[in-house]
């Protein structure tokens, strides 16, 4: 076997990947054969080794080295333990079994008297940490915390700092050392006693917590002599004075000084360093950057003053106009976070915010776009939805397209300073959209549109999308939401004159079905894009058969039905030939089930964010909880898969009412899972027969039923239906009235806790309770453990004489368990 | 906290230290980690665009010198800009440690440079903020190989 030299030479040489395969083989293949050698000599070993980690390097498997790495540092030798351990650091992880046989060379080590060899024991031992190792070596780093060597003694702080990770029970052993260490002056040893400090910090209980707090004043006076301090070529970056240990300061105070019970002097003395560390540094490099930021984002965690504060906004909008991209990118980042705390001051930067919206950088682009919604309000909506209109138009990234227009819509709703300018806007919106709207935003623009009462701007509206659909019929989603405004309320533009392209057309009803046409027949649609599109022009195709006069045109329109009454798509293929059979209905009828819809109420929708973070920036997280008024979690979950659901479903909303007209109570219980009775729910009572009576005869109310909830207006209860102890069990909810109003858009929303599993079956004949009427049923089955009790929390939503209630209460009473 | 590992790959991808202070990933995380590390990076433009990028719910922070890539995953909320610096520093030592660091240094003496590494930081953190302390260290060490 030739040394690890000519190893390396050979592997390099290697013309192909085949021939790199070949070399790297035999040579594993050498190795292991040594390896079995009982005899072998320390000095292969390491050779061995050596090679073994390069093998490592490149990805190769080596596992079959570990007892060996293990052998070669119990030699006595320092090169043979300084590679032994370098390989188990590598080879081995914590995850290993062998890892248990590295314990006693380990304490052996760091009780040698040579130094050295502790400092490498110490470095394993901080590096492949296992919990178990922790619990047998800490009181070898205890003794090491005392040295009067400062480089053993920095190390075994960091050392002390991963075991009390590994295992938060010994941040007993290591407590009470703090407070001669936090003296230590050595920027090193400093380093290793805040890191030390934070992970006890973080393993305490808050009663320990306490002790902790105390060193805040030493760690101010290190920071304020750090800063105060000339020059020292040892530890200067580019002109800053130990950035690096600056960093660890501010960073170790932040951590300390948000605990609850920090007392009021110390974050009146952490305001007063921040400020001298705030105002000391000049910006320009890297390393002053890093300083500032994290004094920054100091400043905005813990309680500080109002100056302080502002002072850290302009810090950050000081980096915003930076050339460099990476302090942009962390000013941008903090900005978002901060926006709840100062949203005033960040006002203030807008337009470098706006600036960064065109940078060449697609995370600043993000984190721009995010602050720009951040802010957005209803003074600077016009300019700042100008800019992200702009950005939506040459933006490429697929994933970003949809976080755009369901915010723009959403700020839009909140802010927009008049109808006709939010109309507009929407339409601009839809303009270069493409197909990146999410479902639930087509209906809610949809549903906008419906509740506008300006007859001329509803005029405007419609004539607007559709001289835009003509336009460019390539954008998906524009061609649906024109579709069916088109099969609503075409009618009101007849005759009227729209500009497409800068020339005049004239609104004709053959123009109209024109258009129609062509986007039934257009190509460049996906599958499930297209089938959408069909079954919205088809419901409008057999709206708009009443609202034409020319026979020809209305000849048109049937064949367009009659064409899909053999496609391929079920769903489709069911619509058609029913609307069919409605064309040939007599004209009064059809004026009837065929009129303008009423509108429904809209969904509230809340802002998203594009940070994956959770926890980390607690303000945006309470801001959702907030929107939610505050309801528990659980309860916070259900409503979440249940807006998913209705996102799904909302897809073709206007299809499932005439679905239902047809399909009775049958649809209605296709749908599965959700009970949730959306906004449509509403136009879906219109037409719906009188509740299915087959449900309600015969199930008189059973003996077993119990009694969950009553008031005024209605009566929950529940009924076991078969609980066979295997962690099943099925029950079925009884809603009745208890009034002589009728009760209308009924919601029952029920959340179980989460190690279990609901599901609950559509409402039995509708979601109205009239009096006297039939009850609402609906069946609930729950999977969970065996045995487990079954807890409900359940939210009842209604409406009742105009007026929505909503009613909140828990339900234990089921005498049996899974 | 601290970082979850560091990288140095080359432009083509090839590997010039790997060093995992997290032992939570398999080894096949692992190989997929560092292709898609190499492919994320190599595809992103070094002037005009910063030297983080967020990756499986931590970010990157990285950069380039002359062919080789210096990569460490930290976590979101921790400071990119003194990691960067961090990455700068090891460089610098690197610099004067092999006299006017180039690739092939870092390939030969592979176990020099993680000894390097473990002098600079100690289970994901930076233990040693001073350059001559650190190269005095291993001029130290070395002697006694």
């Amino acid at each position: 076997m030739g040394s690890l030299r000519t190893f390396i030479k050979s592997v390099r040489k290697a013309k192909t990947i085949a021939d790199e395969r070949a070399v790297i083989q035999k040579e594993s293949a050498a190795i292991r054969t040594s390896f079995r050698d009982v005899s072998l000599d320390q000095t292969t070993r390491r050779i061995n080794i050596s090679k073994l980690v390069y093998l490592y390097i490149m990805g190769e498997k080596t596992h079959f080295g570990q007892v060996e790495c293990l052998k070669l540092l119990a030699s006595p030798r320092f090169a043979d333990k300084r590679l032994g351990y370098l390989a188990c650091m590598l080879i081995l992880d914590e995850n290993q079994e062998v890892l248990t046989l590295l314990t006693n060379s380990l304490d052996n080590d760091m009780q040698h008297p040579n130094a050295f060899v502790v400092g490498l024991a110490l470095t394993c031992l901080g590096n492949i940490a296992s919990p178990e190792l922790a619990r047998d070596l800490h009181a070898d780093v205890e003794k090491i915390l005392h040295s009067k060597n400062f480089y053993l003694k920095k190390k075994a702080c960091f050392v002390a700092a991963k075991l009390v990770e590994k295992d938060p029970d010994l941040a007993e052993y290591f407590a009470d050392k703090i407070n001669d260490l936090i003296n230590e002056k050595q920027p090193a040893v400093l380093l290793g006693t805040l890191r030390l400090i934070e992970s006890l910090y973080l393993s305490s209980e808050p009663e320990q917590r306490m002790a902790l707090l105390k060193t805040i004043p030493k760690i101010v006076g290190h920071l304020k002599r750090v800063t105060t301090s000339g020059y020292q070529p040892d530890y200067d970056v580019m002109g800053t004075s130990d950035p690096f240990l600056q960093v660890a300061l501010l960073s170790t105070l932040r951590t300390l000084a948000t605990d609850e019970s920090c007392p009021a002097q110390y974050l009146e003395e952490i305001n007063d360093i921040l400020t001298q560390v705030a105002s000391n540094i000049d910006s320009g490099k890297n390393a002053a950057h890093a300083i500032l930021y994290e004094c920054v984002k100091t400043i905005f965690s813990i309680q500080s003053d109002q100056s302080l504060k502002i002072l850290g906004v302009n810090l950050l909008g000081k980096f915003l106009s930076t050339k460099d991209n990476n302090t942009r990118y962390v000013a941008l980042d903090t900005l978002l976070a901060v926006i709840n705390i100062e949203p005033l001051a960040v006002q203030r930067h807008r337009s470098t915010i706006v600036d960064c919206l065109s940078d060449g950088d697609i995370s600043i682009r993000r984190r721009a776009l995010e602050l720009s919604f951040g802010i957005l309000n209803e003074q600077n909506i016009r300019v700042l939805v100008r800019e992200i209109l702009t950005f939506l138009e040459n933006c490429h990234d697929q994933e970003l397209k949809p976080y755009i227009t369901s915010q723009l819509t959403i700020a839009a709703n909140k802010y927009s300073p008049n109808e006709k300018w939010h109309f507009d806007t929407l339409m601009r919106m839809l303009k270069v959209s493409g197909n990146s709207l999410t479902s639930d935003i087509v209906s809610n623009i949809l549903a906008l549109i419906l509740q506008c009462n300006d007859g001329e701007l509803k005029k405007h509206i419609v004539s607007k999308l559709f001289s835009l659909c003509l336009e460019d019929p390539e954008q998906y989603c524009l061609a649906l939401i024109t579709v069916w405004t088109l099969g609503e309320y075409g009618d009101l533009i007849l005759g009227s004159t729209v500009e497409v392209n800068s020339k005049n057309v004239q609104v004709t009803e053959a123009a109209i079905v024109q258009l129609i046409e062509d986007l039934i027949n257009k190509s460049t649609y996906s599958e499930s894009e297209t089938v959408q599109l069909v079954s919205y022009v088809l419901t409008a195709v057999i709206k708009l058969s009443i609202k034409f006069r020319d026979a020809q045109i209305i000849e048109r329109l049937r064949l367009i039905i009659n064409s899909r009454t053999r496609d391929n798509n079920l769903e489709i293929q069911v619509r058609a030939v029913e609307y069919q059979e409605i064309f040939a209905q007599d004209a009064t009828l059809k004026k009837g089930l065929l009129a303008r819809m009423p509108a429904p109420p809209i969904k509230q929708r809340e802002s998203l964010t594009l940070n994956k973070t959770t926890g980390a920036k607690p303000k945006r997280a309470g801001g959702v909880a907030s929107a939610l008024g505050g309801t528990d979690d659980l309860l916070l979950d259900l409503m979440d898969d249940n807006n998913d659901t209705n996102t799904a479903h909302a897809a073709e909303p206007q299809q499932d009412v005439l679905m239902d007209i047809f399909g009775g109570s049958g649809a209605g219980q296709a749908q599965s899972t959700t009970t949730a009775t959306n906004s449509n729910a509403a136009i879906l009572d219109l037409f719906n027969a009188p509740p299915a009576s087959a449900v309600g005869i015969g199930s008189s109310p059973s003996v077993s039923e119990i009694e969950a909830f009553t008031n005024s207006y209605i009566h929950v209860s529940f009924t076991p239906k078969s609980f066979p102890k295997d962690g099943h069990a099925i029950m079925e909810a009884v809603i009745r009235s208890n009034t002589n109003e009728t009760i209308s858009q009924f919601q029952l929303l029920i959340a179980v806790p989460k190690t279990q599993k609901l599901s609950i079956s559509s409402t039995s004949g509708g979601d109205s309770l009239t009096p006297g009427g039939t009850p609402i049923r609906q069946v609930l089955k729950i999977v969970g453990k065996a045995g487990a009790k079954i807890k409900l929390r359940v939210k009842v939503k209604y409406s009742v004489s105009g007026n929505s209630v909503e009613e909140q209460f828990d339900f234990a009473g089921f005498p049996e368990t899974l | 906290m601290a970082i979850h590992f560091l990288l140095i790959l080359n432009r083509q991808g090839k590997t010039r230290l790997v060093k995992w202070f997290n032992n939570t990933y398999t080894t096949q995380t692992k190989q997929q980690y560092i292709q898609e590390i190499h492919r994320l990076i190599n595809s992103r433009d070094s002037k005009h665009q910063s030297n983080f990028v967020e990756f499986y719910q931590n970010k990157l922070v990285y950069r380039r010198y002359a062919g080789l890539y210096f990569v460490c995953l930290v976590d979101l909320n921790d400071s990119e800009l003194s990691y960067l610096e961090s990455l700068h520093f090891l460089v610098e030592i690197l610099d004067d440690y092999f006299n006017n660091v180039c690739e092939v240094d870092l390939v030969f003496n592979f176990y020099k440079l993680y000894f390097i590494i473990d002098e600079l930081y100690l289970g994901g953190e930076i233990q040693q903020i001073s350059k001559s302390k650190i190269l005095n260290r291993l001029a130290v060490l070395d002697k006694l190989d």
